[in-house]
Order: structure tokens, then C-alpha cells, then sequence
């Protein structure tokens, strides 16, 4: 792509190059100018900072999940804890972490920069949304203090009535950060429609930024269902007022209606900006435009719509009629389709591409992997009779952990190794990156694929004890997930130490072309020096990528900071 | 014939007549899955072999963003796949749906953590153990006395949520001769119901017609009334609630529970006696223990444990210390 950028134009001194500007992260300090700010950028660090400790809480619950499950009685806990311990993790991973990680924490960071803008149309609603999530945060916290929950993520009526523990309080948590999604999600689309670069028209949009439009209406379509569905859950609780309790002459299965009238699409939600991710990361790193640019952006689109009309495939055996059976199953087949032809799209991308194996590649390659395996294992569920069998059991546990776990997380990781040198202007040890890539795929495999094997088996799910037979599977699985712990450990450990001392970031450090590449590194507080005008293609590695190779220029500060510290004089 | 179904060893036993339809699809899709994931991976790797960049400032080999006939050839085969497997799966499912006329009638009742179950031509319910004959088609009517629970037999393929104020139905025939008369399976709980979800088990026994004329589950019990009352304690499911070593479960633990004497929830005193017993099986709201207000024992009615069967219980809780 060619732009009307110069390049930056480097008042050099010492043989240092010097940028007009200071960055992001040097233009103001304190902890105010964190906790206000209104810049896309730091509100997205912030973001990611919180989700990542999210996942990290979640990641360490799994483990205590998977360390119980090593004999058949369960080695730690009382059923009652253990109840609560994979509770909290799903309400850790899905509500905490994985529904805000990609569009709140890399979409925030990402997405200005791509459209050539210099922050998202409504900065304090960014902002708000973000207190919003910490809110809702602090609230899923309250929970646990105040008797935890035991009702697992989906909190299914009418259990979720009578349990003892902190049901309301939890409930309010995911409401509130229900609102943050919101937030986050119209933000984005005002952005979209109203921020693009000029001669950037819809179709010269990188993929991410389709993906995240996609998820964004998703969110605000969505998510108010969400809401409504914990705020009755709240008053039936509360007041009994027989909406989902028989008791009262309501109906338990019209909860789990509403539940996944949201929870479905939340799935794409989730799902949808990791693909976005991929799609950046496999062009960039096989310098080469992507495969069916148009039916890939179509694909994100019909995923969306489809969505919204799939969600009783999650109740085959709840007692639905056949013909609600019947078009559910059909619709769900539909799905299959468009992901299809995006994985099929992504290999071409790297078929006859200059194939880098640097480690977001080797993130978006383990993605790739893994989620092939979460969609075909996703037919098996959308295939009435055979859901039957499966509904309930290890198998639907280890399809939901291929497509969230071993995709979207990956994705996010992969986005975050693509997307650290920009943010930060330094680099991890690529070395331990690609070992913790590996690992991490391997660790995946070896916890998954028994889990897959034991629900055909037969095991159900959230069992605190199981029967002998299924042993030697949850302990197979229980390896793997020390091997995901030590592969995602590495993973926090370098990155944490490329902070504080890691090389010099390359201006360009894998060679992107699209806007937010042209951006210095790290980016201006309004990102861009001057602004950009989209003239030529969208992934053009042909006519020039713009500063690949040199190192990013430094500012007057950072310049005086390395004399003093490396006594040398200009 | 079972090889042939299920080659690959992925399924429990094939012990319904619906084995013979979901274990080849079943079979079907996993080795088209294998095809594709196994095609994919190849194509990857061969790309990241063949086209790895082995300088930096490399160029892609080309720089193809199209081509129709492939696009409309990989759009096409997974619609032709999904479209053959929702058929598939559709006509297997009807067949789980609806029970045949002449099915032989069975109820089930779930309550937490515990299933009774009440075989044909008969009034009182059989804690945790059903007996199927082989060769005649079962219908089960299901209600549940609390939350959500799922009545699931892996080697009969069926499944189906047990709802709160809604009779459900499932059915299936175990096939006959096929050496599944004098085996046992497991029936499980699928649908998450709080404490005890994963001990809320059972056993399916399949008989043959003639020893199922013989009313199998009837007989069993032992002689003596304490360890009857034994029986119904790990059976009936007072065993997931009630411990005998003075822990807390979800209610009071059994130990020394003879003339004990305790407070209630609204500041009375009691002791435990044989009325006191009786009435906490029958109508456990009357009476709420202090500190256990906001755990729920759901009542036992005649059906479910019969006032003889409540004597033995009586007795065997005279002997606890
Ligand atoms: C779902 C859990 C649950 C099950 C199953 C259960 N109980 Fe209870 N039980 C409780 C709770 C909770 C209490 C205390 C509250 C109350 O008094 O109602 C209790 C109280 C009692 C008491 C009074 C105890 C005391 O110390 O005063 C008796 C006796 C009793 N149950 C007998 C039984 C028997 C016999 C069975 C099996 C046939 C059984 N329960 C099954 C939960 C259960
Ligand atoms: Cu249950």
C-alpha cells in the first residue's frame, strides 16, 4: 500500500534518529495519566493488563479442576468446592476474560490505528466501559467472598434459585459487565463507520477491523438479552416472581432460552476477533494478501447473522419439539460453512507466501490447528441424533476449550506477540516464545483429546467424582494442563522481562503494511505524525513496506536517558 | 458387526437399537473429520515447509488473492457434508423421539441426589436400579421433585433432561441376543444439579423376558430390618446429604443421632425419636434444624419409601453411634 506518508523525516543526532514526538507511553506520567486517560492506546494496555490477571485467576482454577479430577473421588476438594471452583473459573474465562480480551484490550489498541485515526469516536465511553468491567470485576469477587456460586457459568434455573450461595450478587457482576461490552461494542462501530482514513472505503478495511465490526454488533444486539436475563433472575430470586421457577408456575427451560439467546452469539463474540487476529498475523507473516479477502469479510458478517439463530442447538435434550429440533440442527449446519471456508482461506494465504516462523506466526499456526479440530468436533454436536449421546459430556467440554481456549486465547496470545513491539517499542526473547508456542500447542493436545475420547465415552460434565474407567483419561488430561501451565508460565515470565530489558523494537519489526504500521513505534499519543491517506491496496507487499528493517527512532528524552546511562555524548 | 460400527473403540457398549444408527455416523464423522484435519495439516505444513522465507527481505512466491473454481469447489463439499449429516442425524433422531406403541412403561422420579425408579405393574419405587428385559421397547415418563437432572445410559445412547414441572419421555430397546441379558450399565445424572450431581447414579440391569417376568427388582432386600434400613440409606440417597462421621453435608450428620437432642430454626427444642423421624421423611419443612435453613430436603412419600421402610430406617438409626 502507498500513502501520502513521508517517511519520518529523522532530525538525527548522534547517528541516533530522533522522532518528532514522544510516544504514547512518554507523554505524560503518573498514575493519573493512566487511570484518566482518554487515549485508546493506554485504555487498551489497561484492558490488557486486567484481562491477562483474569486469565491467569481462571488458568489457576482450571488447574485446581484438573489436579482434583486425578483420582475418582477427587483429590482436593469437597463436591461443594469443587462446584465452585469450576463455577468461578468459567465465570473467570468467559465474562472476564474472554469476551472482553481481543476487542477491548488489542481491538482498542489496534483498531484506531488501522482506520488511520487518532482514537476512537467516543473516548470517555472507552473509558467508562472500562471502569464498567472493573466494576463487574470487583462485583464477581464480592461473590466469591460473600458464599461463592455453584452453578456453574450458565446459572440454569431452577438450581440457580435455590442454591445458597451469591447468586444475585454474581448476577449483577455479569450485568455490569455486560454493560461494558456494550460500550465497547458501539464505540467500535461509531469508530468504524465515522473514523476510516480517507480513500480507506469499507472494502480496503483490514479483516480485523470487519471482525471487529461483526462482534460489535453482536454485543450491542446481544447483550441487552443478557441483561434482561440476569435482572429476571435477580427478581425471581429475590420476589418469586414465577417466571422461571415451577414452583411459582414458571419455566426453568424458558431461562435457558434466554440464556443462550445471548450466550450463542456471545460464542462468535468471542470467536470473531480471534479470526480477525489470525487473519493479520498469517498476511503479515507470509507477506502476502489474504486469500479471499471479500468472502472471508462476508464470512465474519453471515457468522454473526447466523448466530442469532442457533441458539437451541445448546437444548437437543431439554424436550424442545422435533421441528424446533430440526431447523436449529439445520441452521447450526450453516455455521459450519463459513468456517470452513476461512480456515480453507488462511492456508491458501500461506500457500506460496514468504513464510516467516516468527512466534505470532507460530501462535496463529497452533490456532490454525486447533481450531480445525474445534469446528469438524462442532458437526458432531450440530448432528441431532449424535448431540444426543454427546450433549453434557467431556466431549462438548473439549470442543468449547478447542474453539475458546485453544482458539480465540491463542489468537489473543498471537496478537499480542504480533502487536507487543508496536505497543511497547521493545521485544520479548523470541527464542522462548516459539518454545512456549509449542508447548502450549502440545499441552493443548494432550489435555483435550482425552477429554474428546472420554465424552464419547460417556463421562459427563462437572463431575467431582467420576467412575473408575474414565481414570486414566482425566489423568492423561491432568499432564496436558501442566504442560499448557508451564507453556502459558514461560509465555508471562519473558514477556514480563522484555519490559525490563528487552532490545530495541524495529520500526517496523514483521514488515505490515497496513496503517497501523505506519504509525511510529510506539505510536504518537494521536498516533500518527501526519494523516493518512489510503491510496493504493490493502495488503501490498509489493511496493514497499513502510521503515521494515530500521530500527525505530528514538525521543529527546529516551536519547538523554541512553547517554547518561551508556556515557556517550552526541 | 461392532467392529464394523464403531472401529475406532470411541463408544461405549452398542446396548440400544439406536447403537446400529449413531455409531456409523458417528463413525462417519470422525473419519471425514480425520480426512480434512488430516488434509489441512498437510497443505500447512507442506506451505510452511515449501515456502518458508529463508531471507529477510524475500517476497512471497506469488501473490494470488482469488480463484473461483477452488473457492466455489471448498464452499460447495462442506455444504454437500453438513447437508448429508443433518439428514442423517435428523431421521436417527426421530427414531429417539418417539416411542413405539407396545413400549412397556416405566416412571422415573429424580430428586436430588437420587433416582427412584417404578417399573411396570408396579406402585412402589426401586432406589438407584432399574431392570430393563431385552427385546422390548421401554418408555420412561420422568419428572423431577426439585432442579434440572438428565437421565443419561451412554450405552443406550439416549438421553434426555428430567424438568421440574413437565413430564418428559424417552425410550430405547436393548436388542435381543445379543449377549447384553445379565449386564449391567451405567445410568448417569448429565444435567448439573448442585452438591452430589456426580454420585446421583445408577445401574441399568438388562435381563432376559423370562427372568424379567420374575420381577427381579422386587426381590434383594435383606432379612434383617437394620441393615434394610442400611439399604435405604445408601440407596434412597439420604447418603449424599446425611453423613455418619459428624461432618457437614447438606444436612445434619447421622452420627449419634438416636435421642439427640438439638434445636429448630424457630428456637424450640426437639430430640429424636421415631415420630421425629418419621416426620422429617415425610414433611421435612415441618421441622427445620437450626442452621440448616437454607438447605432443602424434598420429602419422601409412600411411593418412594413406605412407612415399613421408614421403620427400618428407624431401627438402623437406633444402632448408630
Ligand atoms: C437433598 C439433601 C437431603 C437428602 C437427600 C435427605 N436429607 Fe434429610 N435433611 C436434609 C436437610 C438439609 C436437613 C435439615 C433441615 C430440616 O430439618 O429439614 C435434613 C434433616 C433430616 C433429619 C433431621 C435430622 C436432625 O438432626 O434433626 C432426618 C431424620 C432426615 N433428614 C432423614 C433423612 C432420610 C432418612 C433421608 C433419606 C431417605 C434423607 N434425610 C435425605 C437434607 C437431605
Ligand atoms: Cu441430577
Amino acid at each position: 500500500m502507498t500513502t501520502n506518508i513521508p517517511t519520518v523525516d529523522p532530525a538525527t543526532s548522534g547517528g541516533v534518529e530522533l522522532r518528532k514526538e514522544p510516544s504514547y507511553l512518554r507523554v505524560s506520567s503518573g498514575l493519573w495519566s493512566w487511570l484518566g486517560t482518554l487515549d485508546h492506546k493506554r485504555i487498551g494496555l489497561m484492558y490488557l493488563v486486567g484481562v491477562t490477571a483474569a486469565f491467569l485467576v481462571g488458568g489457576a482454577l482450571a488447574f485446581l479442576v484438573r489436579l482434583h479430577l486425578w483420582t475418582p473421588d477427587g483429590a482436593l476438594f469437597e463436591p461443594a468446592t469443587y462446584n465452585q471452583v469450576f463455577t468461578l473459573h468459567g465465570v473467570f474465562m468467559v465474562f472476564i476474560f474472554i469476551i472482553p480480551a481481543i476487542p477491548a484490550s488489542l481491538g482498542n489498541f489496534v483498531l484506531p490505528l488501522m482506520l488511520g485515526a487518532p482514537d476512537v469516536a467516543l473516548p470517555r465511553l472507552n473509558l467508562a466501559s472500562f471502569y464498567l468491567w472493573c466494576t463487574g470485576t470487583i462485583l464477581a469477587i464480592y461473590s466469591i467472598i460473600n458464599g461463592a456460586v455453584d452453578t456453574g457459568w450458565t446459572f440454569y434455573t431452577p438450581y440457580s434459585l435455590e442454591t445458597g450461595t451469591a447468586v444475585v450478587s454474581m448476577g449483577l457482576g455479569v450485568f455490569v459487565l455486560g454493560f461494558s461490552s456494550i460500550f465497547t461494542g458501539l464505540n467500535f462501530i461509531v469508530t468504524i463507520h465515522k473514523m476510516r482514513a480517507r480513500g480507506q472505503t469499507w472494502f480496503k478495511m483490514p479483516l480485523f477491523c470487519w471482525a471487529i465490526y461483526a462482534t460489535s454488533v453482536l454485543q450491542v444486539l446481544a447483550t441487552p438479552v443478557l441483561g434482561v436475563t440476569v435482572l429476571l433472575l435477580a427478581f425471581e430470586h429475590i420476589y418469586n416472581i414465577g417466571i422461571f421457577d415451577p414452583q411459582y408456575g414458571g419455566d426453568p427451560v424458558l431461562f435457558q432460552h434466554f440464556f443462550w439467546f445471548y450466550s450463542h452469539p456471545a460464542v462468535y463474540i468471542m470467536i470473531l476477533p480471534g479470526m480477525g487476529v489470525i487473519s493479520e498475523v498469517i498476511s503479515v507473516h507470509s507477506r502476502k494478501p489474504l486469500f479471499g479477502y471479500k468472502l472471508i469479510a462476508f464470512s465474519s458478517i453471515s457468522i454473526a447473522v447466523i448466530s442469532f439463530l442457533v441458539w437451541g442447538h445448546h437444548m437437543f435434550t431439554s424436550g424442545q419439539s422435533e421441528f424446533v429440533m430440526v431447523a436449529f440442527s439445520f441452521l447450526t449446519m450453516f455455521v459450519a460453512i463459513p468456517t470452513a471456508i476461512k480456515v480453507f482461506s488462511w492456508v491458501a494465504t500461506i500457500w506460496g507466501g514468504s513464510v516467516a516462523l516468527s512466534a505470532p506466526m507460530l501462535y496463529a499456526i497452533a490456532f490454525l490447528i486447533i481450531f480445525t479440530i474445534g469446528g469438524l468436533t462442532g458437526v458432531f454436536l450440530g448432528t441431532l441424533s449424535v448431540d444426543i449421546h454427546l450433549h453434557d459430556t467431556y466431549f462438548v467440554v473439549a470442543h468449547f476449550h478447542a474453539v475458546m481456549m485453544g482458539s480465540t486465547a491463542l489468537a489473543f496470545f498471537a496478537g499480542v506477540h504480533h502487536w507487543w513491539p508496536k505497543m511497547f517499542g521493545v521485544m520479548y526473547n523470541e527464542t522462548l516464545a516459539k518454545i512456549s508456542a509449542v508447548l502450549i500447542l502440545v499441552g493443548f493436545n494432550v489435555t483435550f483429546l482425552p477429554q474428546f475420547e472420554m465424552g464419547s465415552l460417556g463421562m459427563p460434565r462437572r463431575y467431582a467424582t467420576y467412575v473408575e474407567e474414565f481414570q486414566i483419561y482425566h489423568q492423561i488430561s491432568t499432564v496436558g494442563a501442566a504442560i499448557l501451565g508451564i507453556g502459558f508460565a514461560l509465555m508471562v515470565g519473558y514477556m514480563l522481562a522484555s519490559l525490563a530489558g528487552g532490545r530495541r523494537a524495529k520500526a517496523n519489526e514483521w514488515g505490515g503494511v497496513t496503517l497501523d504500521w505506519h504509525t511510529p513505534t510506539p505510536p504518537n499519543l494521536y498516533n500518527f505524525d501526519e494523516e493518512p491517506v489510503m491510496t493504493g491496496d490493502l495488503y501490498d507487499y509489493t511496493s514497499g513496506i513502510p521503515d521494515y528493517g530500521k530500527d525505530a527512532p528514538m525521543d529527546k528524552d529516551e536519547l538523554a536517558e541512553r547517554q547518561a546511562a551508556e556515557g556517550w555524548n552526541a | 458387526m461392532l467392529a464394523i460400527q464403531d472401529p475406532f473403540g470411541q463408544l461405549p457398549v452398542p446396548a440400544s437399537t439406536f447403537a446400529a444408527d449413531i455409531d456409523p455416523l458417528y463413525t462417519f464423522l470422525f473419519a471425514t473429520s480425520l480426512f480434512f484435519f488430516g488434509l489441512i495439516l498437510a497443505i500447512l505444513l507442506y506451505s510452511i515447509v515449501r515456502y518458508r522465507r529463508k531471507h529477510a527481505d524475500q517476497p512471497a512466491a506469488n501473490n494470488t488473492t482469488h480463484n473461483t473454481a477452488l473457492e466455489v469447489v471448498w464452499t460447495l463439499i462442506p455444504t454437500v457434508i453438513v447437508m448429508v449429516v443433518f439428514a442423517w442425524g435428523l431421521v436417527g433422531n426421530m427414531d429417539q423421539q418417539v416411542a413405539p406403541k407396545d413400549a412397556i412403561g416405566y416412571t422415573v422420579r429424580a430428586k436430588k441426589w437420587a433416582w427412584g425408579i417404578i417399573h411396570p405393574g408396579d406402585a412402589k419405587q426401586t432406589p438407584a436400579e432399574m431392570w430393563v428385559p431385552e427385546g422390548k421397547p421401554v418408555r420412561v415418563t420422568m419428572t423431577s421433585e426439585d432442579v434440572l437432572h438428565s437421565f443419561y445410559v451412554p450405552a443406550f445412547r439416549q438421553k434426555r433432561d428430567v424438568v421440574p414441572g413437565v413430564r418428559q419421555i424417552l425410550w430405547f430397546e436393548v436388542p435381543e441376543g445379543q449377549g447384553f441379558a445379565g449386564q449391567d450399565f451405567h445410568l448417569f445424572c448429565a444435567e448439573y444439579c448442585g452438591d452430589q450431581h456426580s454420585k446421583m447414579a445408577g445401574t441399568v440391569h438388562v435381563v432376559n423376558q423370562e427372568e424379567f417376568a420374575n420381577e427381579p427388582w422386587k426381590g434383594g432386600l435383606p432379612d434383617d430390618p437394620v441393615a434394610r434400613g442400611e439399604y435405604w440409606y445408601t440407596k434412597a440417597g439420604c447418603l449424599a446429604c446425611h453423613s455418619l462421621d459428624g461432618s457437614r453435608r447438606v444436612g445434619p450428620s447421622y452420627q449419634g443421632i438416636w435421642g439427640r437432642e438439638g434445636k429448630l430454626v424457630d428456637g424450640s427444642s426437639y430430640t429424636v425419636d421415631a415420630e421425629y423421624v418419621h416426620e422429617s421423611i415425610r414433611k421435612p419443612q415441618a421441622k427445620i434444624v437450626e442452621g440448616y435453613d437454607t438447605a432443602v430436603m424434598t420429602a419422601y412419600d409412600e411411593t418412594a419409601l413406605s412407612d415399613e421402610d421408614i421403620a427400618d430406617i428407624i431401627e438402623w438409626m437406633k444402632t448408630l453411634k
